[in-house]
């Protein structure tokens, strides 16, 4: 059992950096997901402790160990590809028995290895297919194949890469849960890099939200969701994303305010580093932002879009665009029609314009 | 006159049959007359082509396959060419291979420039190169030799060339699992790149063989002595006969086609892989 | 999202892996050390110097150099030897495309028995320049063959000579296209047939402006193999035995009978090199604009 430690690593690729600086700690049985767009250096961070690309500068330490020189088969990781990386030409069985065949130092006899492969596949319910070859099985079946392979190595450290994005919507939501209960029962560290946020939300015990080969910030999902660092992570999670309006700080008599083109906005959480006039940046989520004829914020609706149980209206106000999310019970709107919307104070989130940084 | 669309569907079917069947006449034309002058008395055949005829066999001479079959100059010949086909097949899978791994998995400097002077070669084929490697093969007493007959073509630049197009192929997620699985590299070799490339190598195997076989202009230089001909060479002095022994040079023909016509029908598929492989960018 | 690494990282493993690569490109190196660079080296150096046979008196060999190279390069045989090369690439090559192409567009169709009109139409790839030949003999001999009244396909006839011997490149080449060429059509996605059919192009307007230009890296890989081809005629010509005035170029540098000087041979040879340099640079830079690289 061991822990993942960054300190201070950068990853630079003939010129162009990757990961920028990285400092983070995943604990020991941790799920930590790696989330952010495409690009934006979480791939290349879990390569990093996998041993497939080399750390520009800083230390990497796997338990107490630093891996910076450590060839990948050396390290006491497995990972998860997204396209399986199964052998094509191999079957179930010689996959999964691959790590235990192909490295010296962790051979094992002929028993030992006959009872990995068979817990394996007991695990991921793979025991029918052990002498087909990967061919010949489907999409969510290859992926727990990869699955068994990982387990077999009885690694500290599971590393996975987009695991799911090839697999349907309904397979992955399954597959979803058998990862989160996977990581129960095998009690290893978890590393799982994504750029979809239900998939962090729904697995992760923290998030790391990386974009620009920065760290932008660690959580729980829970406290990602509901403190955001900073307007990237504000508005990358959660969808609909958060509503972002720009304006002025001015005194309204009872306290500060924040006057934008459509209106106003209050907040009810203390902030201190406002003064008057300074540029502030408010994000709403679409839930918080309600129609009401006493609201402080003019909006204009564009389009109406359905979903069933909810419904969101797409609109503008003043410059921003604006999203509000409604129950399908509400009152009809139609389009272009003109409302007022009145912003739930306490579920209004301060930025500062230049460093993005929160301000409360 | 109401048109069925069955029946012009099957009235242009005869059409494109008929057209095939004419292109398919024009095509075995000069295979069918090779046969006749086989399988026909040399003399008797002289005088039919002469009164007019010449479409069709004279005086049957079955036996003449039989002849050649039997005549050491044919036999030797065709085994001289299996051997050196063989040779070549083997050796230039072998350099490929290990040229075109090193090419795709391994990290050293100079790379662009070693695969450029590897398929580079292919501007220097043994038409260009013939008379300074006639000299060398003097020089180095292989005049008559197998190996002589086979050095130039050890390696081959066009193979080296479609197994590193194999081995790209070879997706990098699977390099990466195996790195981690603890593959070095020639267990990675072995145990994937080439098992993962079979259909390619199949392929190469395949044309390198065709190519082999075929080969005319090496062998006719590299080698003088009647001993040391291949088939293709041989069939230029199987022509060279007494007058009722004209047919034995077309019946040689044949038979030496006949192994080539097998593998072209068993592995169809495999050779228009390898035969358009340079054709198909990406 | 990241560049590839290779494998192998840690700083001594980087000089194993030099070390690897090394010792697998070696074999490849060590055959075309021997039997192409060198060769090139030495056909050059066989230009500049008439080399000393006489061994044991010793003395070292004779500069000629650009004298013989000029002289061998204006001499009459290269010259006409290089002509009649590039006049059997004018009548094999195109001919042979043309009907090449006619074979794989008659049968790239779903009909009865076409995997056997298919085995026929490939049936001359299987066949070496050697058997075609003696095969064309049956057509071209002067004494017996059927075409010997045929006065255009005259082999001993100073104006149809190389007419006549073309015919057996003409048939393995279309052998060859028709292989290649089906192999393209067949890989043509079946939706841009029927695009173009929505958008009312006839059968064929549809040949040439759809169909034509997809293939046409094919025809253009064709173009340069089948070119080069013929620039290394030799086979055909030494076993039908035309005319003197329908000797290609390698012809005058294999030089079976013996008539030619080694200087000029190696001059000979050095040109076939350069023509078919040119041939392939020019055939890529002047069509590649215009070919269509699907994806």
């Amino acid at each position: 059992m061991s822990s993942v430690v960054f300190d201070h690593v950068s990853k630079v690729f003939d010129g162009t950096v990757a990961v920028d600086g990285l400092d983070l700690t995943i604990h020991d049985q941790e799920f930590m997901v790696l989330l952010g767009p495409s690009g934006c250096g979480k791939t290349t961070a879990l390569r990093m402790i996998a041993g497939l690309e080399t750390v520009t500068s800083g230390t990497l330490s796997i338990g107490d160990r630093v891996v910076n020189d450590i060839p990948a088969s050396d390290r006491d990781i497995a990972m998860v590809f997204q396209s399986y990386a199964l052998y094509p030409h191999m079957t179930v069985r010689k996959n999964i028995e691959s790590p235990l065949v192909a490295h010296r130092g962790r051979r094992v006899d002929a028993a030992e290895r006959e009872r990995r492969v068979r817990e394996a596949a007991d695990i991921l319910g793979l025991g029918d297919y052990l002498e087909r070859k990967p061919g010949a099985l489907s999409g969510g079946q290859r992926q727990r194949v990869a699955l068994a392979r990982a387990i077999v190595r009885r690694p500290e450290v599971f590393l996975m890469d987009e695991p799911l994005s090839n697999l349907d919507a309904k397979l992955r939501t399954q597959t979803r849960t058998e990862i989160v209960e996977l990581h129960r029962r095998l009690g290893s560290t978890f590393v799982y890099v994504t750029h979809d946020q239900v998939e962090a939300m729904t697995m992760a015990t923290r998030v790391a939200v990386i974009a620009n080969g920065r760290l932008q910030q660690t959580g729980t999902p829970d406290e990602v969701y509901r403190r955001p660092a900073n307007l990237f992570v504000a508005t990358f999670i959660g969808s609909p994303p958060m509503n972002v309006i720009r304006g002025v700080a001015r005194d309204n008599g009872a306290g500060l305010e924040l006057a934008a083109a459509a209106g106003t906005l209050t907040w009810s959480t203390p902030v201190s580093a406002v003064g008057i006039g300074s540029e502030l940046v408010a994000a709403i989520r679409p839930e918080h932002l309600h129609v009401d004829p006493a609201g402080t914020l003019d909006f204009t609706v564009r389009a109406i879009e359905q979903l069933g149980h909810e419904r969101h209206l797409l609109g503008r106000s003043g410059d921003a665009d604006v999203v509000v999310r409604q129950s399908s019970a509400d009152a009809p709107i139609a389009i272009g029609e003109s409302l007022r919307l009145r912003p739930d104070p306490a579920e209004v989130h301060l930025f500062d314009p230049a460093t993005e940084a929160r301000v409360d | 006159m109401a048109s069925n669309p069955r029946s012009t569907r099957r009235a242009a079917d005869l059409g494109w049959y008929v057209l095939l069947t004419v292109l398919s006449l024009v095509i075995l034309f000069p295979i069918y007359t090779t046969f006749i002058r086989a399988i026909s008395s040399p003399v008797p055949y002289l005088n039919s082509i002469k009164s007019g005829g010449g479409l069709t066999p004279v005086e049957l001479d079955w036996g003449v396959f039989w002849r050649v079959i039997k005549e050491p100059g044919f036999y030797r010949a065709m085994l001289l060419s299996a051997g050196t086909s063989t040779i070549i097949v083997a050796a230039q899978l072998l350099t490929s291979v290990l040229a075109a791994y090193a090419l795709v998995f391994i990290d050293f400097r100079g790379k662009k420039l070693a695969f450029a002077l590897l398929v580079g070669t292919l501007l220097l084929p043994i038409e260009v190169t013939l008379i300074a490697n006639i000299e060398t093969v003097r020089d180095l007493s292989l005049f008559n030799s197998l190996v002589g007959l086979t050095a130039p073509f050890l390696a081959w630049g066009f193979g080296i060339f479609l197994l590193r197009q194999a081995f790209l192929g070879v997706p990098s997620e699977l390099r990466d699992a195996a790195e981690l699985d603890g593959y070095g590299h020639l267990r990675f070799l072995f145990r994937v790149a080439v098992p993962i490339s079979r259909p390619i190598i199949g392929s190469f195997v395949l044309i390198s063989f065709l190519a082999a076989w075929n080969q005319y202009v090496w062998p006719r230089f590299a080698a003088d002595e009647e001993s040391w001909q291949t088939i293709q060479v041989a069939l230029r002095t199987f022509g060279q006969r007494e007058v009722d022994q004209l047919n034995f040079g077309f019946a040689a023909a044949i038979l030496s086609a006949l192994p080539l016509v097998a593998l072209l029908i068993i592995f169809q598929r495999q050779l228009i892989r390898g035969l358009t492989a340079g054709a198909v960018k990406g | 999202m990241a560049t590839r690494p290779s494998p192998g990282r840690a700083s001594g493993r980087r000089a194993r892996d030099s070390l690897l690569a090394a010792s697998f490109l070696a074999p490849a190196f060590a055959v075309f050390a021997v039997f192409a660079y060198y060769p090139l080296y030495r056909l050059v150096y066989l230009s500049l110097y008439r080399p000393n046979r006489n061994t044991f008196i010793g003395g070292s060999d004779e500069w000629i150099g650009g004298s013989n190279i000029i002289d061998s390069l204006t001499s009459s045989t290269f010259l006409r030897s290089l002509a009649v090369t590039a006049k059997f690439a004018v009548l094999t090559v195109p001919m042979g495309i043309i009907l090449g192409v006619l074979l794989a567009v008659a049968a790239d169709r779903k009909l009865r028995g076409i995997r056997i009109f298919q085995t026929i139409f490939s049936s001359t790839v299987a066949s070496s320049v050697a058997v075609a030949s003696v095969v064309f003999f049956t057509l071209l001999q002067p004494e017996a063959g059927l075409w010997r009244n045929v006065s255009w396909l005259s082999i001993k006839q100073p104006g149809s000579a190389l007419v006549a011997i073309s015919t057996t490149a003409v048939w393995q080449n279309a052998g060859l296209t028709f292989v290649i060429v089906l192999a393209a059509l067949q890989a043509l996605p079946s939706e841009v047939r029927e695009a173009a059919e929505l958008d009312g192009y006839g059968p064929v307007r549809r040949f040439f402006r759809i169909t034509v230009p997809l293939i046409s890296p094919a025809l253009l890989f064709l173009a340069v193999v089948l070119v080069i081809h013929a620039l290394q005629a030799y086979a055909q010509f030494e076993i039908l035995k035309p005319t003197n005035d329908a000797q290609p170029l390698l012809y005058k540098i294999a030089d079976p009978e013996g008539v030619e000087t080694i200087s000029s041979r190696a001059v000979y040879s050095l040109g076939l090199f350069v023509v078919s340099l040119i041939v392939s640079i020019a055939q890529f830079g002047l069509l590649e604009r215009r070919v269509h690289y699907g994806e």
